[in-house]
């Protein structure tokens, strides 16, 4: 393969690239029907520390701290982690999950910091 | 077009593409290039704000072609998160060849982009920039790559594709094409095994690996990666043993 031909290659193939990124992003619409649920981080807790969800259906979690401080929303059953920064909000999308239980914590302060999500 | 037809056209450009970046990056074919090897690590597509790490990993590679035996490859890191969306690194190289001392073979400056939330579609994004310069020739080259995750159960398959430019007096100017990948099982938190692929120029590589994460106090984590990687081709080394130690604060 002559280096031209890779170039060229290599230029086609971001092409397609930029192609299936930009089609991709059509396809968010998708999205729309997505359940929200809010949850708050108030003096390192947070409201509220049990939720339920439907099993099988992708969720989309609005998570406002509240506090000056960072909290990170970490699980490892939930396969998510997520910093806050100190009176920002954060979003998170979780599932689709089978039914049960999903401990969740805030990793800076893990000691209060706690809540499950419930699916069902 | 519909919002079905979209996406089932969506998810054959990928495929095509994804397809032709693995046979472009497994065909071509060039001279050796002595002390290469194209294993690295994968990198996943996310980015958390206020992170702070130290990086350092390891390399070891034997063969039975002397020239290509007993390498040591050091490289350290320190990365910063700039905003919720972006990190950047910069790491030293440092090579080490039988019967030499470690010496400083590059510097490389790194940012890592995250394009999508995770979860918040089929597949999770990320972009990748790199530019190295080499210490004692005038090598650099300038990479990007596109970073690609997702999670099927239990299981997360992570893709990177990556287009380089390799410039300066020293070098043929060119592209290259390479790719890695890996499949891993989240077993536990501490204790995740998978199988890695690596493909460039010159690499073609493939073999286990395992990856972990232990907490320390507060937000302080240690993730760590240990894998061996065979060749699947003549110029790849025999036996590549990688170690990556990252210390999060």
């Amino acid at each position: 393969m002559t280096i031209s031909t890779h170039i060229s290659s290599s230029i086609r193939l971001g092409a397609r690239l930029l192609t299936g990124v930009v089609l991709y992003c059509m396809t968010m619409g998708a999205q729309a029907q997505t359940p929200v649920f809010e949850i708050e981080i108030r003096e390192h807790l947070f409201y509220p520390s049990e939720f339920k969800i439907p099993a099988g259906q992708k969720v989309k979690l609005i998570i406002y701290n509240r506090d000056a401080t960072p909290e990170e929303f970490e699980s490892y059953e939930l396969n998510r982690e997520k910093v806050i920064v100190g009176n920002t909000q954060g979003i998170v999308f979780i599932g689709p999950l089978k039914p049960g239980e999903y401990p969740f914590f805030g990793e800076f302060n893990p000691k209060t910091a706690q809540g499950k999500v419930i699916v069902e | 077009m519909t919002r079905s037809s979209i996406g089932a056209y969506t998810r054959g450009v990928q495929l095509t593409f994804v397809l032709t970046w693995t046979l472009i990056a497994a065909s071509v074919q060039a001279d050796n290039l002595l002390y290469h090897n194209g294993v690295g690590r994968v990198y996943d597509p996310y980015v958390q704000p206020l992170e702070r790490e130290l990086e350092l990993r390891t390399y070891y590679q034997t063969d039975d072609d002397s020239l290509e035996s007993d390498i040591l490859r050091q490289r350290v890191g320190f990365g910063a998160a700039i905003n919720e969306r972006v990190f950047a690194e910069l790491y030293l190289t440092g090579l080490k060849l039988p019967g030499s001392a470690m010496l400083l073979e590059s510097y490389e400056l790194e940012s890592k982009i995250q394009l999508t939330e995770q979860g918040e579609y089929a597949a999770d994004w990320g972009l990748l920039l790199e530019l190295e310069r080499e210490r004692s020739e005038s090598i650099a080259e300038f990479a990007t790559t596109l970073l690609m995750s997702r999670q099927w159960g239990n299981w997360v398959g992570t893709l990177n594709l990556g287009v380089e430019y390799e410039f300066g007096s020293n070098i043929r100017n060119e592209f290259d094409t390479f790719m890695s990948a890996q499949w891993r099982l989240r077993y536990r938190e501490s204790l995740e095994p998978g199988l890695e692929f690596y493909a460039d120029e010159f690499t073609r590589g493939i073999g286990p690996v395992l990856t972990g994460l232990v907490r320390g106090a507060e937000n302080q984590k240690w993730h760590w990666e240990a894998g061996l990687v065979y060749p699947l081709n003549h110029i790849t080394p025999d036996y590549t043993y990688r170690v990556l130690l990252e210390y999060e604060f």
